[in-house]
């Protein structure tokens, strides 16, 4: 029977601890036969399971070229985050996916990319970042401003590093005021306003904002002012899952189902849904 | 020719960190031999054993569980096994209930100068469950005669006199904003009212089943001010024991008494009370003398008749009818915690699952839960799609509460509550 | 030309379902006031007249109450997913009302959208639906409010029409059907029909333009402050699906299983960060209105209600869509 509930056999590669409650995993399917036939599209998720504990959603937050591993990170808030957080490497944890709809890569081509991303939102944009730097010809100037709480709770800091190296790449870090250390050398801000004064000069860019639902408040009237429709401004939402496939009907906000027709929106779309997420 | 391998009987013992477990310990260090076949968990008191750890033991494979601690008058905590005694008088009582072979389950004192105490409990016990078996029956259907069900009547809907009083009363209530809203009963169930012309739609009739009372818990009407409850005198029995747990202030709520006729309910048959005593106001005649007692009903007689196997496979069908609504749970006015044990999964306490280990531990938890501070309004039981009788439950622990303590829940406010209290003469006759 | 068959004939017949190893489910008498739909043991436990409706629905029987995905073993780093292969046993549900058949083809819908939900399909597969249409209809009845009727079709493999003194009209609509009743009926020109139904109690259509425009209304707060937050409408309605997939651990057999849940629960929608969508009964209302109405509507074209009275009847506080729905087309 094709159980569709069925997870894949991951084998834990390497994991690195990235803030106090925040790790990041790279998985390796155990049966290689799926994993030559496996493909997925940056912003699309999985359902990643600690057997004994349960799933939880997490989006594949590696680039889709990379063909031998997946990355998820995540924040130990709860029972199953809590027991990722005891895995090693060569442990074996469950992966259903990818699903989702996914960044439309495709259709960005050509355009300036803005990605703004506050705290835990990172991973997603991640994945898009290295992609577009890997098919850097594509895509025109990326502007990257990710900011978090605290100095501490930011992640991924070695690769931000590595992609200012990049052509026409500009990467700018901030932390909430207050959230310094002595030695701090980025933005002291919040994200929209560290983005306002940074004046982005982009022409008919795309901007994916990824944040908590404040800072995506903020950040709209500033990319309005930029000139910047609903239409090129995408967001990733995130709704609670279980099933993730669209029977459980539990993450739809409205009419859509944020498993199936998600994560990935655009202002538009979004700002033409109930507020029900 | 070798004889057939023994069974050997797994036995879980709870053992508390300062007696039990250091008599355990000097039954070794002494040289006393004991069987091998008890695994002991450690705990710091038995105050601390929550009943559900005796129902998990048994569902995880024990055949037997030994329950020990310190000697009442030496916890190390001073009151812990008074608390212990006391849920474990009851929850006796509801195991008995279910079916389930109290002969697998002893509770003891032992001090830590006991090792040789130890020594003979844990061996006799071995031996008295290796006559008994593996624990099959665990959860096993069978077959058992039938238990009466509980009397309804669908009654012709008559509404009672003193409903155009109660109209009027709610409307003044709400116009001069004594109270910003008022729960009451309309006519489909019960009807929140928050203007006073809606107070004409207010109902006072024999279909007014419900127990209004597991409102006043609910954030979605606290957000809204100061109540008006309108109680049945069976309903305000639950405000005596929602103010003994501090979950209720009468000046935080205008509490409307109704002199009650009836409503068809089972639990009608055994109307203890039929003016409320303690409202801020009452409305309407009580229907005929007060009733001196309430006799118990004879379906628990019936089931009780029954042999503890027989019981069993009684609540194993019951059981697997449950589908985990939690209608019970939600009616009840006791069950006001914000997140309710099986919902807490760090870590899964209760099975969430729909399965027969998943519903008896839920309707153990809920009964148990529930034992000594029930009060009898009989709603989990209408409420149950799937027809449990869960009022049987519940009547089990009100008669051990009776018969043990002398208490019943609701009747008396200055009684103190079952669970929570003690007394240093509970019954130990079942305690080694 | 009419098929006919008598009641002994029905139940001998479905004595021999069970004697030959198919499952076969009907309504049966649980307690004196209770009929619900169950597997039966013996035919004698068949009920089929002096009750309107078993306060259950069939949907138990194809999409259970839980059902395990797959075992596991954990054998220190290494993991085994252990899949249940059993073959699926045929199934026979006799006596269901056209309101339990139609909520099937509706299901079918969700089971299978772009993936396939195999636990479900294969025992749709494996059932054979005989409705008994319906000789009465009481005040919670509201089929025809939302395109059905007692006589409906839809999702029946059979249907039987009472033509009175024990026997039935047996109009077989499908291949399966037909080969269940194969040669056990006796041509007849009598036939017989369902009851008209009750009135239309509210436009469907209106319901939908209503909540779609209405998200953040006051009806909801008005409308939704008694109802309890328990599962009884969600578990007894023919047509809601919503799951949860739970795994307890090795107490619980180390197991993922698939269970019903319900979206009037309080955690539903709560995320482990303490974020809470619907975090009050009226959004949650709202939420299984708006699910049944319009959303399931939009994506799929059919109404994710029967009309089947299930959830008023059994609601503990007497709310249940009926009642909601109708205060919405008064108001």
């Amino acid at each position: 029977m094709d159980n569709v509930y069925k997870p894949d056999l991951m084998e834990v590669t390497r994991v690195r601890q990235e803030t106090p409650d925040v790790k990041a995993v790279s998985v390796r399917f155990l049966d290689s036969e799926r994993a030559s036939n496996f493909s997925f599209r940056v912003g699309q998720f999985g359902i990643f399971s600690a057997f004994g504990y349960g799933e939880s959603t997490f989006n594949i937050c590696s680039s889709s070229n990379w063909k031998d591993h997946i990355e998820f990170c995540f924040r130990k808030v709860g029972r199953v985050t809590e027991a990722f957080w005891k895995i090693e490497e060569k442990d074996v944890v469950g992966f259903r996916g990818p699903y989702g709809n996914g960044y439309p890569m495709e259709a960005w081509k050509g355009r300036d990319l803005i990605f703004l991303g506050g705290g835990i939102a990172m991973p997603p944009i991640r994945c898009a970042v290295w992609y577009a730097l890997e098919n850097r010809a594509d895509y025109g100037e990326i502007t990257v401003v990710y900011g978090a709480r605290t100095v501490a709770d930011l992640v991924f800091l070695d690769e931000l590093d590595e992609w200012s190296k990049a052509e026409r790449v500009r990467i700018i870090r901030c932390v909430d005021p207050g959230g310094e250390t002595p030695d701090w050398k980025g933005e002291i801000g919040f994200v929209p306003h560290v983005f306002e004064r940074a004046q982005v000069a982009a022409k008919n860019p795309v901007v994916l904002v990824i944040g908590p639902p404040i800072m995506i408040k903020n950040t709209l009237p500033i990319l309005d002012k930029m000139g910047v429709k609903p239409a090129s401004v995408y967001t990733s939402i995130e709704n609670r899952m279980k099933c993730g496939i669209g029977k459980c009907g539990r993450c739809n906000v409205g009419p859509i189902y944020i498993c199936k027709e998600g994560p990935v929106l655009t202002m538009e779309q979004l700002q033409g849904l109930p507020a029900d997420y | 020719m070798s004889a057939a391998p023994q069974f050997e009987p797994k036995i879980v013992a709870y053992v508390c960190n300062w007696c039990t477990y250091l008599g355990a310990d000097l039954a070794g260090t002494t040289r006393l031999e004991y069987p091998p076949n008890v695994r002991i968990i450690r705990l710091p008191c038995t105050g601390r054993i929550d009943f559900n750890l005796i129902i998990k033991a048994l569902e995880v494979g024990a055949d037997g569980v030994l329950v020990s601690g310190c000697h009442p008058g030496d916890c190390h905590y001073t009151a812990g096994n008074y608390h212990a005694r006391r849920r474990w008088i009851l929850f006796r009582e509801l195991l008995d209930t279910l079916g389930i072979d109290l002969r697998r389950i002893e509770f003891t004192w032992i001090s830590a100068a006991e090792g040789r105490k130890w020594q003979q409990v844990v061996t006799e016990f071995t031996e008295q469950t290796r006559k008994l078996g593996p624990y099959k029956e665990l959860y096993a259907t069978g077959t058992y005669p039938d238990v009466p069900a509980p009397e309804t009547a669908s009654p012709e809907a008559k509404s009672f006199a003193a409903e155009s009083e109660l109209r009027e009363v709610c409307h003044k209530l709400l116009a001069e904003g004594t109270v910003k809203v008022v729960i009451g009963y309309g006519a489909r169930g019960p009807f929140v009212v928050t203007r006073p012309e809606d107070a004409d739609r207010l109902v006072w009739n024999n279909r007014c089943y419900s127990n209004l009372t597991t409102y006043l818990k609910r954030k979605e009407i606290k957000a809204l001010g100061k109540a008006a409850v309108i109680v049945k005198p069976c309903d305000e029995k639950s405000l005596v024991e929602l103010e003994k747990e501090a979950q209720f202030e009468r000046k935080d709520a205008h509490v409307i008494g109704m002199a009650c006729e009836g409503v068809g309910q089972p639990k009608c048959a055994r109307c203890t009370a039929r003016t409320p005593r303690f409202a801020d106001m009452t409305l309407g005649v009580a229907a005929g003398p007060e009733p001196q007692s309430s006799p118990s009903p004879n379906r628990f007689a019936a089931l009780m008749a029954m042999p503890p196997a027989e019981r069993m496979a009684f609540w194993t069908e019951e059981f697997n009818r449950c589908v985990k609504c939690f209608a019970c749970r939600q009616v009840c006015p006791m069950c006001y915690c914000e997140r309710c044990i099986v919902d807490k999964n760090r870590p899964i306490a209760i099975d969430p699952a729909p399965s027969t280990k998943g519903n008896f531990a839920w309707q153990i938890a809920r009964a148990f839960h529930l034992a000594g501070r029930c009060v009898g309004c009989g709603e989990c039981s209408r409420a149950c799609p799937a027809g449990i009788d869960l009022a049987l439950l519940n009547i089990s622990m009100h008669i051990a509460a009776q018969k043990n303590f002398g208490y019943e829940a609701g009747a008396d406010p200055k009684a103190a509550p079952v669970i929570g209290s003690y007394t240093l003469h509970d019954t130990e006759g079942f305690i080694r | 030309m009419s098929e006919i068959i008598s009641q002994s004939t029905l139940r001998a017949l479905a004595a021999e379902w069970i004697a030959g190893g198919k499952s076969v489910a009907g309504p049966a008498r649980v307690k004196p006031d209770l009929v619900l739909y169950r597997r039966l043991r013996s035919v004698d436990d068949l009920l089929l007249e002096g009750f309107q409706r078993p306060a259950n629905s069939i949907k138990e029987f194809l999409f259970p109450k839980a059902e395990k995905l797959y075992g596991y073993k954990i054998r220190g780093n290494s993991i085994e997913l252990i899949e249940n292969d059993s073959p699926q046993h045929a199934q026979v549900i006799i006596a269901a009302r056209a309101c339990d058949a139609a909520a099937l083809p509706i299901l079918d819908h969700v089971f299978n959208w772009d993936f396939h939900d195999e636990f479900y399909n294969r025992r749709r597969a494996a059932t054979t639906v005989v409705t008994l249409a319906c000789s009465a209809h009481d005040e919670n009845c509201f089929c025809t409010s939302v395109g059905l009727d007692p006589g409906s079709e839809r999702g029946s493999d059979a249907i039987l029409f009472a033509l009175g003194n024990g026997e039935y009209e047996l109009r077989c609509a499908t291949e399966k059907g037909r080969a269940l009743f194969d040669g056990k009926t006796e041509k007849s020109d009598r036939t017989g029909k369902a009851i008209a139904g009750p009135e239309k109690k509210f436009d469907a259509q209106a319901v939908r333009t209503f909540v779609t425009a209405h998200f953040e209304d006051p009806f909801w707060q008005e409308h939704a402050l008694t109802c309890i937050g328990c599962g009884t409408c969600a578990f007894s309605c023919p047509a809601c699906h919503c799951f949860d997939i739970v795994d307890a651990g090795p107490a619980a057999g180390n197991a993922r299983v698939k269970t019903w849940d319900s979206c009037q629960f309080s955690t539903f929608t709560a995320h482990a960060s303490g974020h809470n969508p619907r975090p009050v009964q009226p959004a949650r209302q709202r939420q299984r209105i708006l699910h049944k109405f319009a959303i399931y509507p939009e994506k799929f074209g059919e109404i994710l209600c029967t009309g089947c009275g299930n959830c008023t009847r059994n609601c503990p506080v007497g709310l249940g869509v009926l009642s909601v729905v109708t205060e919405i087309n008064h108001g």
